[in-house]
């Protein structure tokens, strides 16, 4: 079986599902997606939060990072010790991005849920950094005075304000800041959305199809090798393959990207009453609910692998970080804990666009903890690349050749 | 808490015959079940003292009292840990169960035998949500463990000898059945005769259960099953049809008769979160189900870690007791308590007997092989996954949009998503996708740890692990 597509996208996560979709509305192309479903895949294992500025300023699961990569030590089990680090803010190129992306998604709901039908709740919420102690404070002013140009998104907290917004926070805490433009998406929903639109319009959809190889003539990809469905060619191969995506460089260009598997643990809770209004982080993790009412919590950052087992110290490191915000989480169940891979690279950056010296080989891989927030401006450079319309921000940070050995 | 301890969960037929195994050969160990008392689902007993389960009959009552004088034996040199639920894996060979307290604690092992039996398999239907309507297995335990009587008028359909054992058990327990029906034809039955006679006493007991219901006047409807259930807000009646071959009904030939109870039977499911937690390898069995796989000493994928009973595949209490033996034997053997050749012999012994069972198995497997008509009986609003409220026409509408498998169903749909994590609706899902894609494997639902849930506050004690 040899089938023939102007693009194949290797990769049914957020960023292959999002590349496809907008792929798919560019007449005339013939788009394949390829999936296989992998334990790990971090789409299925996140927040869904669209947390521009909160993932930019390293909150999130930014924080546990960063902790894990300051040098002090962290009592595991008390959260309360784990202190003293500065915010780790990533370079303003990255900010362009993420603003850039979120700015899409009132627009792109709108028009997946009239269009298609499908809706993947995206939810106004905003991002409270939630203090409880003037180290907290420290923390927060530092972000503040880093991106002050972005001012008109934060909005500062106090005790009350806090309480008042936000009744369940415990008196614990002293303020917050919020960044009025971060929100809230199902994760999973999006991912679908993404494909059913892209299904709707006319891709074939390769489900539990492995990717085992890719053939190359020169410095030209000419489809790859499935083992499942034998080979697919194509013109333009897009490397959405997550973690496993440095497989897929090396395959189709002779070159690994630096991107290895990093593992985030979640916590679910069972379906709970309005406990949160909005996305909530603090120095020991963030919670959110959903619009099930689901309460989750994250999350861990650990280089261990392509192992995705829960352990017991980092959920209960979790659990009572959610505690201590929230008092009242200790009279419910925690419903499920998984782990998921993040596509790490070593600069926290994505990886998109062409590879110099390559002929039909795409980069949308990399992401990390943000492919979520970042996926529809990759669907959308990416798609710009394939029909050779100018791309809408400039790309050259996020080149595949920034690393050393890729050029 | 001994780490020397081989740890045994599930104080059922195949735990209990493991822990007496091991101590009667000089081994202690550690026995966790979720209940308050040992015996298993078909042996717990009754919940409060001083109930006389006579009304089941006197074999049983002889069964359950010398299963439980056998763990009595033993049972100083048990480390028997009660409602002790196993909720997932932790490092380092230990298991993190939840205690009586709602505390989370970690039991060390040194081998493990996982004998989590089965649970039910939830048939979706029209009406089958609504009170009055239980799984079989559930009226069974309601009359054997909670010594509830089901209210009114009480119906059974499914298929398969429980469906006749608890039948009888409903009579002599009081409950006024007013029909059973079994979706296979007796022809078939007949059809499997020299399977089933590998277990003679079995037939002897099918045809006294028979008889007993002919003498009470219970009429029993072969082919036929259920169509829907009806009623406002609790179950007024049901509505029954003839089945093919294929147990796919006749509408046209269907009846209605009023019932308050209506219990359903249509098969059992292995129980395999913890198993699937370990990471033990798993197959499909010749239901559709997932299985763990085993070697001939009921060693899984993983030295050390064993698994008996219906936990492999549905064989029942004897063969339940067979497995767990071996497994001990295993342990004994690699722990030289006795020699190599003193576990093999003896492992032929048990094996020859689990062979017979196994045989007769497959006849009554064959017999009540559940029919693709099942699957059509839920409406486009019948609800398949009740945590979730996933109707069928959520799930129609995946499977249309190209979804083949039960993880891709999960994440468009939310079937399994739920607290129960898919053991309601795993078995229509899965028989659903297979149908539908002609595959033998569409995946089956992964636990996530907790198995249950539990409560936040668990995590409180954490710091005085080690």
């Amino acid at each position: 079986m040899n089938k023939k597509y102007d693009v194949v996208i290797v990769g049914g996560g957020v960023i292959g599902a999002a590349c496809a979709y907008y792929l798919s509305k560019c007449k005339g192309l013939k788009i394949a997606l390829i999936d296989s479903k992998r334990s790990g895949n971090a789409s299925r294992a996140s927040a869904g939060g669209l947390w521009a500025i909160g993932e930019s300023v390293g909150l999130g699961c930014g924080v546990i990072f960063s902790r894990k990569s300051s040098s002090i030590n962290v009592n595991e089990y008390d959260p309360v010790a784990a202190k003293t680090i500065t915010p780790h803010i990533l370079p303003e190129c990255f900010f362009n991005l993420a603003l850039a992306s979120n700015a899409l998604y009132p627009a792109l709901h709108e028009e997946l849920r009239e269009v298609y039908d499908v809706d993947f709740k995206f939810e106004e919420t905003g991002l409270k950094f939630v203090m409880y102690d003037e180290e907290d404070r420290h923390y927060a002013e530092h972000i503040a005075s880093n991106i002050s140009y972005l001012s008109n998104n934060l909005r500062w907290l106090d005790h009350n304000e806090l309480r008042d917004s936000e009744p369940y926070i415990s008196h614990e805490a002293i303020g917050a800041i919020e960044f009025l433009c971060d929100h809230q998406v199902n994760p999973f929903r999006l991912t679908d959305a993404y494909i059913e639109a892209a299904r709707q319009n006319g891709i074939d959809i390769y489900m539990n199809t492995n990717v085992t190889n890719v053939l190359r003539v020169g410095q030209r990809v000419m489809g790859v090798v499935t083992a499942e469905k034998g080979e697919i060619s194509c013109n333009t191969l897009i490397n959405a393959a997550g973690s496993w995506a440095a497989d897929i460089s090396e395959w189709a260009t002779g070159i690994r990207l630096p991107i290895k598997p990093i593992k985030g643990q979640i916590v679910l809770s069972e379906k709970l009453p309005r406990f949160l209004h909005g996305c909530v982080t603090t120095s020991d993790c963030y919670i959110v609910q959903k619009d099930n009412g689901e309460i989750l919590i994250g999350s861990t950052t650990e280089d261990v692998g392509y192992d995705t087992a829960t352990s017991y110290p980092e959920i209960a490191t979790l659990v009572k970080g959610a505690m201590r915000c929230i008092p009242e989480l200790r009279h419910t169940n925690v419903k499920r804990c998984w782990a998921g891979l993040r596509p790490g690279t070593p600069d926290e950056l994505p990886i998109l666009g062409l590879l110099d010296g390559m002929d039909g080989y795409i980069n949308a891989c990399g992401h990390f903890r943000t492919g979520i927030l970042t996926s529809a401006i990759t669907g959308v450079i990416t798609q710009s690349i394939v029909c050779g319309e100018p791309i809408p921000v400039d790309i050259t940070p996020f080149l595949a050749t920034r690393f050393n050995g890729v050029n | 808490m001994n780490k020397n301890y081989p740890v045994i969960v599930g104080g059922g037929p195949a735990g209990i015959a493991a822990a007496f195994e091991l101590v009667s050969n000089g081994v202690n160990c550690t026995l966790l079940d979720e209940s308050p008392r040992v015996g298993g689902v078909m042996f717990r007993g009754p919940y409060r003292q001083g109930v006389k389960l006579d009304y089941l009959g006197i074999k049983f009552r002889h069964s359950m009292e010398a299963l439980h004088a056998q763990f009595a034996s033993v049972q100083n040199k048990v480390d028997l840990q009660l409602n002790t639920r196993v909720v997932g894996v932790g490092s380092n060979s230990r298991v993190i169960a939840l205690n009586n307290d709602e505390r989370i604690k970690e039991i060390p092992f040194s081998e493990m035998i996982i004998t989590t039996g089965c649970h039910e398999r939830s048939i979706p239907f029209p009406g089958w949500m609504l009170p009055g309507v239980s799984l079989l297995g559930g009226v069974q335990l309601q009359i054997k463990s909670g010594v509830v009587k089901p209210m009114g008028r009480t119906v059974v359909v499914g298929s398969g000898p429980l469906l006749l054992q608890v039948s009888c058990q409903l009579v002599m327990s009081g409950a006024e059945v007013v029909g059973v029906y079994e979706a296979s034809q007796f022809s078939k039955l007949a059809r499997e005769f020299i399977s089933l006679s590998n277990k003679p006493q079995m037939i002897l007991d099918g045809v006294s259960m028979l008889s007993y219901l002919k003498s009470k006047c219970i009429p029993i409807h072969y082919g036929w099953g259920i169509v829907r259930a009806l009623g406002k807000d609790e179950l007024n009646q049901v509505m029954l049809a003839p089945y093919d071959q294929n147990w796919f009904h006749d509408l046209k030939k269907s009846h209605i008769v009023e019932a308050e109870t209506l219990a359903v039977g249509y098969g059992l499911i292995p129980r395999t979160q913890l198993s699937q937690q370990m990471g033990l390898s798993h197959n499909y069995n010749n239901d559709g189900c997932l299985t763990p796989t085993i070697d001939q000493w009921q060693q899984s994928s993983q030295r050390d870690i064993y698994v008996a009973g219906n936990l492999t595949g549905i064989l029942g209490g004897e063969a339940a007791v067979l497995q767990g033996r071996i497994a001990a034997l295993a342990i004994l053997r690699k722990r030289k308590n006795i020699s190599k050749e003193m576990a093999e012999e003896r492992r032929e012994h048990y094996k020859t007997k689990l062979i017979r069972v196994m045989r007769f198995r497959q006849g009554i497997d064959r017999y009540s092989f559940r029919g693709p008509g099942l699957l059509s009986l839920p409406d486009a609003a019948t609800i398949i996954c009740r945590c979730e409220h996933v109707i069928r026409k959520d799930i129609d509408n995946a499977i249309n949009q190209g979804v083949e498998d039960l993880t891709s169903l999960k994440m468009r749909t939310r079937v399994g998503m739920g607290d129960c994590q898919g053991a309601m609706c795993v078995g229509y899902c899965s028989d659903r996708l297979r149908q539908e894609t002609g595959r033998k494997d569409v995946g089956w639902i992964t636990p996530r740890f907790p198995i249950d849930p539990i409560p936040f506050s668990a995590f409180e004690v954490a710091k005085e692990l080690s």
